[in-house]
C-alpha cells in the first residue's frame, strides 16, 4: 500500500511498548471468548443443522480473527498511535485502519481523568482522558506508563486552570 | 402573550433575604389549581391504565358500558389523589445563589442548581394551563460534556405573573450582568428589537416539511390505538363489507389534500403568532396556538446557527434556523429561531447570529465517487440478490433493486452537491446532507477541538473528514470528504492559532 502524506502532522511521541503486550492480551481474551462460542455451536448444533455452511465458516472466521487480533493489530496500532502535549494543545493519533487525529487546546479543557483498567494495572499502564464541553471533543491518550499519565494529567489540569477562558 | 415587554417587576412578595446564602428563602408552592389540570390530563395516573385493564379483565368484568364508567371513575379518583399528593410534596425556592426544587412522594429528592449554571428559562402555557391562568416553567441547567438529559428543572403550574417573575429574576441574576447595587432595579429598561415575525403565507410551506406531515399521521395512529383499547361495546360498528378498489382509490385521492391540510393545521398549532425579539442580552422566541411557548436564550452563549433545508423545502426555497447555544439541552427544540420560512429570511436571521463566512468551497471529485458508491451500493446489492430471487419467482425483487439503483444516482449527486466548507475572518461553515441539508455556521471561538478522520479508502482517494468539536448543538459538525491537503489550512483559518499544531 502506497502511503500518501497524511492530511495533518503526526504527533511526536509514541506510547509505552507495554501497550503491545496489553493489546495482545486483549486479542487473546477476545479469541478465547469467540472460540468458546464457536465451540459450543460446533459441538451442540446437530449435523445437517439449519445452515451447514456455518460449520466450517465460523472456525475459519475465528482463525482469521485470532491472527489479526493477536498477530497484526497490536503492532499496527503501536506504530500508528502517537501523542503529544504542546505549549497550547493536546494532540493524539489513534486507530489502525481508520486513523483519527484529535486536537484540543489546553484553554478549552474542562476535566482531565486518569483511569486504570484491570488489564492496564497488570501492565502498569493508564489512560488520560481530556474532556471538553463538546461530547465529540474528547481526547484519550491510551496506555501511557502510569506515572507518566499522572504527571501529564496534573500538568494539564494546572495549565488549563491558568489559561482557561470560557472553556465552551 | 398579548402585552408588550413585561417590565422587570421588583421581586414582589419575596421577603428580603440575607444576601449570600440561599438558606434564607422559604420554599414556595405551585398553585393548587394545578391539581385540576393534572387530574384532567391523568398526568400521574397515566401509567396505571395499562395495569387496570388486565385487572378488570381478571375480575371478570365484561365489556359493558357500566365497566367503562366504573373504570373512568376509578381512574379519575386515583388521578386526583396522585395529583394532590404530588402537589403537596412539591416545593421550589429561588434563592440568591441557587434554585432548589424539592419533590417526591416517598423518596424525597432535592435538586439544587446554582444560578450561574442556568442557561435558559422557558415558560410554556398548554391549553388547560391557560384556561386556569397557569404556566409551566422549565429551567435549563448547563449540560456537561456527557448526556444532556435530565439537566432541567420543571416547575409545573404557577400563576402567569409568578412565572414571569421567576423568569426575569433567574435571568437577571446571572453573573455576566450582575449589578453591584443589591435590590436596585436594572438601570435601563431592556430595549426590544423585533428580529422576525411569522407571516401566515409561510404556512403554505408546511405540506412539504416532513415533521409537519408526521403530525397528522401520528394523530391518526393514536386514534386507532385508542379505538382498539376501548371495549368493543362502545365502538360503533364501522367496518362494513369489504371495500371495493374504487373506494380505495377515492380514499387515496382525498387523503393527499387532507394530509396537506392537516400539515398546515399542525404548523398553525405549533407556530401561530411566532415572534423573535432581542431583549437586552437575550433572544426571546414566542410561539404556539394552544400551547404558548416562551423561550429565552442568552446572546452571549450563542456560538452560531444551523440552516436546515429538507428535500421538499428546497423546491420552494424554504428553510429553518436553529441557534447553537452552549450548554443547552434539547437544542433542536429550544434553539429554534425560525421554525419555517423563506430561505432569504433564514439567511438574514442567521446573519444576525454569526457573520457570513462567504461562499463555500466544494469538495473534490473523489468525494463524488464515494457518495455515488454508497448511494448505489444498496440498490446493486438488492439487484444481485434479485437475480437469485427471480429464479424463485420473486420477479419484483430485481425490479426493486433496479429502481433503487436508479434512484441512487440523483441521491449520490445531491449528497455530493451539498458538501462544502468555508472560512471567513470571524466564522466558518460546513454543509452536508441530502434528505435534510444542514449548513452549520459557527464562530471561530466556538471550536473546542478538531478531529480529523481518514479511513483506508479515504487515504487512497486523498480525502479526509474534519469534525469541528463544539460545545453546542450536536457536539460536532463535520466537513465530510474534503481534500486532505486542505485540512491544515481550513482548521487554521477556522479557529485560533492553536490549530497550527496540525500543520505538517
Amino acid at each position: 500500500m502506497s502511503t500518501p502524506a497524511p492530511p495533518v502532522r503526526d504527533p511526536a511521541w509514541s506510547l509505552s511498548r507495554s501497550a503491545i503486550g496489553l493489546w495482545v492480551t486483549e486479542g487473546v481474551i477476545g479469541t478465547l471468548v469467540y472460540g468458546a462460542l464457536v465451540a459450543v455451536f460446533v459441538l451442540f448444533v446437530p449435523d445437517g443443522g439449519p445452515v451447514p455452511v456455518l460449520r466450517w465458516l465460523l472456525p475459519t472466521l475465528l482463525a482469521v480473527y485470532a491472527v489479526t487480533a493477536i498477530g497484526v493489530r497490536p503492532r499496527v496500532r503501536f506504530r500508528v498511535h502517537r501523542w503529544e502535549v504542546t505549549g497550547e494543545a493536546v494532540y493524539t493519533l489513534t486507530g489502525w485502519l481508520t486513523r483519527t487525529w484529535t486536537l484540543v487546546p489546553i484553554s478549552r479543557i474542562q476535566t482531565v481523568d486518569v483511569t486504570r483498567g484491570v488489564l492496564q494495572q497488570l501492565f502498569g499502564l493508564a489512560t488520560v482522558a481530556v474532556l471538553t464541553a463538546s461530547s465529540q471533543g474528547t481526547v484519550r491518550v491510551l496506555h501511557l506508563e502510569a506515572d507518566v499519565a499522572q504527571r501529564v494529567a496534573d500538568d494539564l489540569a494546572r495549565r488549563a486552570e491558568l489559561v482557561r477562558d470560557e472553556a465552551t | 402573550m398579548s402585552g408588550p415587554a413585561v417590565p422587570p417587576a421588583p421581586p414582589d412578595g419575596v421577603p428580603p433575604v440575607d444576601a449570600g446564602i440561599g438558606t434564607g428563602t422559604q420554599p414556595r408552592r405551585t398553585s393548587p389549581r394545578v391539581v385540576l389540570v393534572h387530574t384532567a390530563t391523568f398526568r400521574q395516573a397515566r401509567q396505571l391504565v395499562p395495569v387496570l385493564i388486565p385487572i378488570a379483565a381478571l375480575i371478570g368484568l365484561d365489556d359493558g358500558l357500566l365497566t367503562v364508567v366504573v373504570m373512568a371513575v376509578v381512574v379519575t379518583a386515583l388521578s386526583l389523589g396522585a395529583a394532590v399528593l404530588s402537589w403537596w410534596r412539591f416545593g421550589y425556592a429561588d434563592g440568591p445563589t441557587a434554585v432548589v426544587v424539592t419533590r417526591g412522594l416517598l423518596a424525597r429528592s432535592v435538586r439544587t442548581v446554582p444560578n450561574d449554571r442556568i442557561r435558559g428559562v422557558e415558560v410554556e402555557a398548554p391549553p388547560l394551563h391557560r384556561l386556569l391562568g397557569l404556566v409551566r416553567v422549565r429551567i435549563d441547567a448547563a449540560a456537561g460534556s456527557v448526556g444532556a438529559s435530565g439537566e432541567e428543572l420543571l416547575v409545573d403550574g404557577v400563576p402567569r405573573a409568578e412565572g414571569d417573575r421567576l423568569r426575569t429574576r433567574l435571568l437577571a441574576r446571572r453573573p455576566t450582568g450582575a449589578p453591584a447595587a443589591e435590590g436596585a432595579p436594572p438601570p435601563e429598561p431592556p430595549v426590544e428589537e423585533e428580529l422576525s415575525r411569522f407571516q401566515p403565507r409561510w404556512l403554505l410551506y408546511a405540506p412539504l416539511v416532513g415533521s409537519y406531515l408526521v403530525i397528522p399521521l401520528a394523530a391518526v395512529g393514536t386514534l386507532f390505538r385508542l379505538v382498539q383499547e376501548l371495549p368493543d361495546a362502545v365502538v360503533p360498528d364501522l367496518v362494513g363489507p369489504e371495500p371495493s378498489p374504487h373506494l380505495l382509490v377515492a380514499g387515496l385521492v382525498t387523503a393527499v389534500p387532507l394530509l396537506a391540510l392537516a400539515a398546515v393545521v399542525g404548523a398553525i398549532v405549533v407556530n401561530w403568532g411566532y415572534r423573535l425579539v432581542r431583549r437586552g442580552g437575550s433572544l426571546v422566541a414566542v410561539r404556539g396556538l394552544l400551547t404558548r411557548r416562551h423561550t429565552e436564550l442568552e446572546v452571549d452563549r450563542i456560538r452560531g446557527g444551523t440552516l436546515s433545508e429538507g428535500l421538499g423545502m428546497r423546491w420552494v426555497r424554504a428553510a429553518r434556523v436553529n441557534a447553537l447555544v452552549t450548554g443547552l439541552g434539547q437544542a433542536n427544540r429550544r434553539g429554534q429561531l425560525l421554525p419555517l420560512g423563506p430561505r432569504a429570511e433564514a439567511l438574514r436571521l442567521l446573519g444576525r447570529l454569526v457573520e457570513d463566512p462567504g461562499p463555500l468551497t466544494g469538495h473534490p471529485r473523489a468525494a463524488l465517487r464515494r457518495r455515488l458508491a454508497r448511494a448505489l451500493a444498496a440498490g446493486l446489492l438488492v439487484t444481485a440478490a434479485g437475480a437469485w430471487a427471480a429464479a424463485a419467482g420473486w420477479w419484483w425483487v430485481p425490479v426493486a433493486g433496479v429502481v433503487l439503483t436508479v434512484l441512487g444516482v440523483p441521491m449520490g449527486i445531491g449528497r455530493f452537491r451539498a458538501l462544502g466548507h468555508g472560512a471567513g475572518p470571524r466564522s466558518f461553515s460546513v454543509r452536508s446532507g441530502w434528505l435534510v441539508r444542514e449548513q452549520a455556521v459557527l464562530q471561530r471561538r466556538a471550536v473546542v477541538g478538531w478531529q480529523v478522520r481518514q479511513s483506508v479508502l479515504q487515504r487512497r482517494a486523498g480525502l479526509a473528514t474534519v469534525v469541528a468539536c463544539v460545545g453546542a448543538g450536536s457536539g460536532g459538525y463535520a466537513a465530510v470528504d474534503m481534500a486532505a491537503a486542505e485540512v491544515p489550512g481550513f482548521t487554521a483559518a477556522a479557529s485560533g492559532p492553536w490549530a497550527g499544531t496540525l500543520a505538517p
